[in-house]
Order: structure tokens, then sequence, then C-alpha cells
């Protein structure tokens, strides 16, 4: 009895045919230059016509109208629902729904949250860095099984030759330009292959540590030490820092996947995913970070006591970033739910 | 028996609204292609940055710079572009517009699980972990997560709860008349209700959807192919089975239906067999 009530197809779509169109106009200026370039009348009109849209949806479905209707009608509900609850309005209410903190501190609140996965990427990191430096301290050969010959020797020579006359501002240029490649790269690529049980990850992370232990290692064998300290001291912090933090949030995102608790693997890996995608980004700036200090500052012809002075004033302020940064947040963070 | 299901290439979405409206998942070759089209409209963009730089360095050792300076200066520049364009260009994009610009040209987009739009942290996870997805080689690993999830979801994908939809098209089609409207004599013998299932007005709504465009051989021979059972589930016949399948159809979507066209209304109502024909 349903259908007796409902009018033809053809005298649905002729009374409905204005509301669609204009509603399909709006929408479409919406998706194509963004939802800021409605006119104010449409942004009062788009409520009302998505409701009446919305409305003649389910009245097609019931009344069992041709296919091409309801796939029209779908589609317009979908577009309209696209403009209608934006990407914009979604950051707005998670925003608000979680009481984030602000983006100055919501990296160090993160990377604390996953300390453990932190503090086991250190150690993966750290011991094979020490195990590489002094193991091509003591035998310089042992350097050349991790890294190629051909590329530690003419290294090592740069190193000898030191920084009294700095470096050319193209040289400059163009190593900045490698570090972000490269650097930031081996650290993204050492946060996304964690996915895999954190086994990509502790590979990159113990990778790195050796290989970056035996170049240090060899440079200082060929008596360049000074000179590779000096020049490593002042980015080390930011580089070595978010190498090893990328490679925690790569075991956080693995972990979470093996076990997952009392969640489905897949919504451990979403809730986890969360935070990992701060630390990652946090991570990322400061690779850029080390990326200029490296290419700019550490080349440079800047006397030995003010680099090591700078060095460790670096590294003071970031360990007391990631560590302080953030903690009354925290607290209420934890406190909330 | 979930194995026995048909093959399902769409997601269904409530809305808030209790509204519930189906993407279509876009599937690997279609995401292959728009992806090809990103990969060359980066590096042709790389392309055009690396020789107006070598144009500069150029024209900066002509006027006297060190030219060698200058080219590895280029160089630095040029690798920054290289970084941006294997990390940071599709989550830029993706973060603005919901698609990049090869997605746009395939006519699919990014969307959450729950329909909507993403925002910057899904387009950053599912992009970043491209690098896992890509692996061994060629998004092979990618492409056997996508086989083995229902909705076609890569790892990046599943990570940071996204699904890659063909945008829904808007274009909208007439609804179909039964052109020239039905005589009396044809009316007569026709049974009030002619009661089809689903699945058999769908068919004939395709099918007479393409009358125009098929040509009368084949229209005649498809209707013949179908018609004999229709003719005699009904106990109508007509001469010519096309036109007996638009008049079952036209009865079929329109009997009892406010503002029915005179030859689906009543036969004996106000503006019976007798009337005028409606156009």
């Amino acid at each position: 009895m349903a259908l007796a009530s409902a009018p033809t197809e053809r005298a649905f779509a002729e009374r409905r045919e204005r509301d669609w169109s204009t509603l399909d106009a709006i929408v479409r200026v919406a998706l194509l230059r963004g939802p800021r370039r409605l006119r104010p009348e449409d942004v009062r009109l788009l409520p009302a016509l998505y409701r009446d849209v919305c409305g003649d949806l389910s009245r097609a479905q019931a009344a069992r109208y041709s296919a091409p209707l309801i796939d029209f009608l779908q589609a317009l509900t979908a577009q309209s629902h696209t403009v209608l609850y934006g990407a914009h309005a979604a950051r707005q209410t998670e925003r608000a729904r979680l009481g984030a903190p602000s983006w100055t501190t919501a990296f160090p609140v993160a990377v604390r949250r996953h300390w453990r996965a932190m503090l086991l990427a250190t150690v993966l990191f750290f011991v094979p860095f020490f195990l590489g430096l002094f193991a091509a301290l003591a035998e310089p050969q042992f350097a050349f099984r991790v890294v190629p010959e051909a590329m530690l020797r003419p290294l090592t020579e740069s190193y000898q030759r030191g920084f009294a006359d700095g470096r050319g501002s193209g040289d400059d240029t163009l190593m900045a330009g490698f570090y972000v490649n490269n650097n930031v790269g081996i650290a993204l690529r050492c946060f996304a292959l964690g996915i895999f049980g954190g086994l990509g990850s502790a590979f990159y992370l113990v990778q790195n540590g050796l290989f970056t232990g035996a170049v240090v290692g060899y440079v200082g064998s060929q008596g360049a030490g000074l000179n590779i300290f000096t020049f490593i001291v002042g980015h080390s912090t930011f580089e070595l820092g978010a190498i090893v933090i990328a490679g925690g949030a790569g075991l956080a995102l693995g972990w979470s996947v093996v076990a997952p608790g009392e969640r489905t693997r897949v919504a451990s890996l979403q809730h986890v995913a969360r935070d990992v995608v701060v630390i990652v980004c946090g991570a990322a700036v400061m690779l850029f970070i080390a990326a200029l200090i490296e290419g700019f500052w550490s080349s440079s012809s800047v006397p030995i006591p003010i680099k090591l002075a700078v060095g460790s004033v670096n590294f003071v302020l970031v360990l007391a970033y990631l560590v302080l940064a953030g903690r009354g947040a925290r607290e209420t963070l934890e406190r909330a739910p | 028996m979930e194995n026995a299901a048909p093959l399902e290439t769409d997601v269904a979405i409530e809305t808030p609204e209790h509204i519930v409206f189906r993407y279509r998942v876009a599937g690997p070759a279609r995401r292959a292609l728009a992806y090809l089209l990103d990969l060359v409209i980066c590096y042709s963009a790389l392309l055009v940055v690396g020789v107006i730089l070598a144009l500069a360095v150029g024209a900066g050792g002509a006027l006297g710079a060190s030219s060698e300076s200058l080219m590895k200066a280029g160089q630095g520049a040029l690798l920054v572009g290289l970084f941006f364009v294997q990390w940071v260009y599709f989550v830029v994009v993706e973060t603005v517009w919901g698609r990049s610009p090869g997605k746009a040209a395939l006519d699919v987009r990014v969307v959450t699980t729950e329909g909507r739009p993403i925002g910057f942290s899904q387009a950053a996870l599912r992009n970043l972990l491209r690098a896992a997805d890509a692996l061994p080689v060629g998004y092979l690993l990618g492409v056997l997560f996508m086989a083995g999830s229902r909705r076609f979801q890569r790892i990046g994908d599943l990570v940071a709860g996204t699904l890659v939809v063909v945008a829904n098209e808007h274009t909208r089609a007439e609804p179909i008349q039964l052109w020239p409207p039905a005589r009396p004599d044809e009316l007569a013998a026709l049974p009030e209700r002619v009661g089809l299932d689903p699945e058999e007005r769908a068919a004939l709504e395709l099918f007479l959807r393409r009358r125009g465009r098929l040509g009368a051989a084949r229209e005649a021979e498809l209707a013949r192919m179908v018609a004999p059972a229709f003719a005699r589930r009904f106990d109508y016949h007509h001469p010519d089975p096309a036109r007996m399948l638009a008049i079952l159809y036209d009865r079929a979507a329109n009997a009892g239906r406010e503002e029915a066209p005179p030859s689906s209304r009543h036969a004996h109502g106000p503006q019976g067999a007798g009337a005028k024909p409606w156009r």
C-alpha cells in the first residue's frame, strides 16, 4: 500500500528537480573551489537542501524508483555529506573531543607516552653505535666491513683537512640538500617499516648505529677524531635523536600489531597511529633543523670551543624539551577520561 | 556463509541523518594509473625546475660568479625537490584537496572509513606508509594487502583508516516513459498488477534505456528471448515483443501511483480507457 501513496517517478522528479539542481550547483562550487567560496545565501540553504535530499533518497528507495534516479540521489547525498561534514569540521570536533595539547607540546607529550619504545630504540641504535666505534678505533680494518672503503677514504681525508677554511656556500647548499633528502628519508623509512612488527625499524636502527659508529671510529683512528667530533657535535642531537625517535615510533606501531590487547589488530594500529603521526612529524622537523645546522654551521670555520659550547647547549635544550615540555597538559589529559 | 556472498566492491556509509549511501571502492588498476600519473606530474615538475636552475647557473656563470659553486647549490636544491616529491607531495595535496591530481584525473578520492574527507594526520599516515606498501618491488605488498582486504585497503589505508573510492558522478537520467502512449486495445488484456521482482525490473529498465541505441534487429532479437516467458506469466500477448516489455514495465513501475499516466491507472477509473492519450 506504500506504493499507492507515492507519485510516479516522473512527477516526483519534476517536483523536486529545482532543489536538486540548486544543491548540485552549491556542492560543485564547494568541492572544486572550497567551502569558503560559497556565497552566504548558499551556506544558509545548504543544510536544509541536504536534509530534503536525504528524505528524497529514502522516499525514492521506498517507492522503488528506477536505478538511475536512486544512483543520482545517492551521489548527491554523498557529495553534500562530504561538504557538510568536511575535513575542517571533523578536525575541529576531534580537537575539542581529545583536548589535544597545542602543537608545540604535542610532540614531546606523544614521545613520552611511548617511552618504552623510545628507550628500546635508543638501545638498538647506541649499542651498535658504540660497538662500531670501539671496534673501528681498535682495529680500523673493521670499518671497511661496514662502510665501503671507497666512501670512507675521501671522507677521512676531508676531516683530516679540517674546517679552518670553511666550505664554499655552494657546497653548503649541496650538502644541506643531501642531508634533507638522505637523512629525513632514512628516518621516515625507519618509521614506516616498523609496521612489520617493529622489525624494519629495529633493522634500520641497528644498521645506522653500526654505520655511524664505524665511520666516527675509523676517522678517529686516522687522527682526525677532534675534527669529526667538532663537526658532529652541533647537529648530532637533532639528527641522531630524530632517527632514534622515528625508529621508536616505528617500534610502537609494530608493537601495536603484535600485542593489540583488548582491541582488534587494526583498531589497535589506528589507535597508536594517532600518536605516532605526531611523533614522526616532530622527528622530521628535527631532521630539517639538523640538515640546516649540518650544512651551514658544522662545516663552518667557527672556533672549536664555540662549536662545542653550541653543541652542548643544543643537547640540553632538546633533552629538556622532550622531557619537560607539556608536563601539565599531559596530566590533565590523563585525568580527563 | 561468507564465501558464498557475491563479490562486493561497495561500502555502505550511514550519515547522522540515518541515510545510508554507497561508495564504490576503487580497484588496484585505477589506483595504479592514478599513481603513475602523479609520478609523471611530479617528475616533470622536477625536470622543469632542473632546467630553470641550469639556466640560472649558466646566467650566473656569465655574470662572473663561480659556476662550480652555483652548480652545487642547484644540485642541493634539486635534492630537496626530490625529497618533496617522494615524501611531501602526496601528504600536502591530499590534505588540501582530499585527492592528488592523478586521483582527480581518474575520478577517485580518499575518504575515511566513515565516509568523511581526510585531514592531515590521515594523509600523512597513509602516504608515509607507502614505503612499506612499495616493498619488495612495485607496490607488491600493497597489492597483496588490497587483495586480502574487503575494501581494497593497502597497509597505509589500514593504518590511517581510509578508503579510496570512485567519486560519485551525478548525472541524472530521465525516467523511462512509454512512448507512444498505450492504445486502449493494448491495455484491454493487460493485468491490473504486474508483479516484477527488483532484478527483473532492473533488467527491463536497462534494456529499455538502451532501446534507441541497439538497432532494430538486435532490439527485437533481445526482446524475443525474454518476451515469451513474461507473456506466459501474465497471460498477455502483443505482436511486438519490445513494445510488450515496455508496456509491462510501465504498468509495473507506475500502477497505483499518484499522477500515474492513464495507461497505468485503474482501467475503470475516472479517466479510464476511453480518455485522451496521455502525453
